[in-house]
């Protein structure tokens, strides 16, 4: 062997380190060649936008006044309701992330057992993340519009109606934890949790799917040592599951944030729009959207900053 | 194999023997006490009722998101009268498909099912191919930048798409390679070269195309995520031994990573080509939303027709179920798709091995 490959004509060795790092190049070029001639340009644009002013050129084509921070000054300071959206849509957020993720990782453990029918479960569970996206989550909004505009009329609970409006109401729940010393803050909270639940559902679908699939990957040894020792299924799921999939929690707690914040049905997603498709403001919707971004970009790295302190990784050998 | 001889009393006596099963007599305790053991402790009914209200909960919750589909499907029947009748809920009493028929055919319903099942379809197949080299170039090759690329891709995801609104729309509005006066035809044009002059890349499939094939799609940040994660977990020793056998890096990709991938690309292209095909901000940007575009999509037929407007009491309620009408002509054939590709999505899901 060595001494036929020693015969052969010399060749320029490269190691195979360096022809490795070139097959990588080429795998990831489309991407590379698209972010530069293409996406870049995009986004210098758009920040060239948010400080400039557009006058469409009468022959075809456009020109950009440069206007300085004015759209920044106009966004924050002189538009009647943009802070006050942005907040509110803040707060809505911190809310609406902790549930979702803790339904995502109930419902996984739910499906991940034996039941009946469980495919068919799972099924089910999927269909809004095909279905109730884009057009079809616009339609429905537009119904909960029509259904709070008709409720004063005899016609108000008629098919059109989602049916997922009112579960349960603020009374049931003040009587249900009567007796416990619980705050009015929660109580509200878990009211507009259970009247959610299909929006909530809707959300959770690819962190149900990311939360199985960490589920699976949990050797199933482990489990079985527990149950020698005696585990009930509670201590089990404390002491085994949660610790395994919190990396999981994390990536879902991320993606949910970044889902949640650029998700059309976002109202300020929703503000930024509506000022867009307004005439002439189309460049103070840009600085609003790029002050938006530096929020979002702030909150992930926050998130992942506490979150990432409680994660727990299972070291591979 | 003269075990006959070797047995001892108390073994099971032999019934019956043939060449592959055997059947032998022994003493078994009786049914009921058998039953009572396993069944009738504490353990037991514990678990029982456990699976009992795991079973519910999930018929309950199958129930919230099955109701507005049902809800929506049975008003599309729904004739005129039903709507202002209090006691129609959820079966039509003068059950039509005037509906149906006006909306398919004044909004040219067919025509929006044409275009858009090219567009999705060519959308869902470029980016399921782009994603997954991509994916692949970032999970299993060290090179100088692959941090760096990886983090792009995390931007991609992470900006919100109202952001570049207006830049994507002028970018393609008035394409060129590069930034204004840099641009590419730009600078062809000062010299003279060629004459290109307001390239008009809206309301063609161009920017969906460009944008699909280069991985800058609709959410394509999270499929190049996915799939990135997907091939982490598949074994280096598996190039390994196809680079000693001398296949090199492209061939050792085709032949050996795609077939194994499989499950994990039907649920990429499911994810790309179910959210192309509702997509309406992509859409609304580079199409436009009125019906007189020349690329006509199925986003754009959201709309009541002419002749179905009506003037009387149930006027808002009865325009609603006509626009779900036309969301439910827009998903209905998502759901044979979906019916057909459900079952790879959880199994692509479980071997992806997001587990980071």
């Amino acid at each position: 062997m060595t001494k036929s490959s020693a015969k052969q004509a010399p060749r320029k060795i490269v190691s195979l380190d360096k022809r490795k790092a070139r097959a990588g190049w080429l795998f990831v070029l489309p991407f590379v060649i698209g972010f530069i001639i293409i996406y870049l340009p995009i986004i210098l644009d758009s920040l060239k936008y948010s400080f400039s002013k557009i006058n469409i050129v009468a022959g075809g084509g456009y020109e950009t006044v440069s206007v300085g921070f004015a759209n920044y000054q106009s966004a924050l300071f002189e538009d009647p309701s943009y802070v006050q959206i942005l907040l509110s849509g803040l707060t809505q957020l911190v809310t609406d992330v902790p549930a979702i993720v803790i339904f995502a990782l109930f419902m996984a453990v739910l499906l991940n057992g034996k039941i009946l029918g469980r495919a068919a479960f799972r099924a089910i569970f999927f269909i809004p993340v095909i279905i109730s996206t884009g057009v079809v989550a616009n339609i429905d909004s537009m119904n909960i519009l029509q259904s709070h505009m008709d409720s004063g009329s005899a016609i108000d609970d008629g098919p059109g109606d989602t049916g997922a409006t009112n579960i349960i109401n603020l009374a049931d729940v003040t009587w249900l934890f009567s007796n416990m010393q619980v705050g009015t803050e929660l109580r509200q909270y878990v009211v507009a949790l259970v009247n959610n639940i299909f929006n909530v559902i809707k959300r959770s679908g690819v962190q149900m799917l990311i939360f199985l699939a960490g589920l699976q990957s949990i050797s199933p040894a482990i489990y079985e040592s527990c149950s020698i020792d005696g585990a009930t299924a509670w201590e089990t799921f404390w002491k085994i599951t949660f610790p395994m999939v919190s990396p999981m929690i994390l990536v879902n707690a991320i993606y949910t944030l970044i889902d949640s914040f650029t998700s059309e049905s976002n109202s300020v997603m929703k503000y930024i729009e509506n000022v867009y498709s307004q005439a002439g403001q189309n460049c103070v919707s840009t600085a609003m959207s790029w002050i938006y971004f530096i929020i979002i970009v702030l909150a992930v790295a926050l998130v992942a900053a506490l979150l990432s302190a409680y994660v727990f990784y299972q070291k591979r050998d | 194999m003269n075990n006959n001889t070797a047995v001892s009393e108390n073994a099971p006596k032999i019934k019956r023997e043939t060449k592959n099963t055997i059947k032998v007599d022994f003493e078994r305790t009786n049914f009921w006490t058998r039953f009572k053991l396993k069944y009738l402790t504490s353990n037991a009914l514990v678990s029982a009722l456990w699976w009992l209200f795991r079973f519910i909960l999930l018929l309950g919750i199958s129930y919230v998101i099955l109701q507005p589909f049902y809800s929506k499907f049975a008003s599309s029947f729904m004739g005129k009268e039903d709507f202002v009748d209090v006691t129609v809920k959820l079966i039509p009493k003068h059950p039509t498909l005037d509906t149906y028929a006006q909306v398919i055919k004044e909004n040219r319903y067919f025509e929006a099912l044409l275009n858009t099942t090219i567009l999705s379809l060519s959308c869902a197949v470029l980016q399921t191919i782009s994603c997954s080299l991509i994916g692949y170039g970032l999970s299993k090759y060290k090179f100088k930048g692959n941090k760096l690329i990886f983090a792009l891709v995390i931007f991609t995801m992470i900006i919100p798409h109202k952001t570049l609104h207006l830049a994507l729309y002028m970018k393609f509005r008035y394409f060129d390679i590069g930034v204004g006066k840099f641009g590419l035809f730009n600078l062809l044009n000062t010299l003279k070269l060629t004459s290109f002059s307001d390239i008009k890349l809206t309301t063609t499939y161009w920017p969906f195309v460009i944008l699909s094939i280069t991985g800058l799609g609709f959410k394509n940040g999270l499929f190049i995520f996915m799939m990135r994660q997907f091939f982490k977990g598949v074994p280096d020793e598996l190039e390994e031994s196809a680079y000693i056998d001398g296949y090199g890096p492209l061939r050792t990709f085709f032949k050996i990573i795609i077939p194994i991938s499989i499950p994990m690309m039907i649920t990429i292209f499911l994810f790309a080509f179910s959210w192309q095909w509702t997509d309406n901000f992509y859409v609304e940007t580079f199409i436009g939303s009125g019906a007189k575009n020349k690329l006509y999509l199925l986003p754009q037929i959201v709309t009541v027709p002419k002749t179905m407007e009506t003037d009387y009491a149930g006027k808002s309620l009865y325009e609603t179920a006509i626009r779900n009408t036309c969301g439910l002509l827009i998903i209905y054939p998502l759901i044979v798709v979906y019916l057909f590709c459900q079952k790879y999505l959880v199994q692509g899901i479980e071997r992806s091995g997001i587990v980071g």
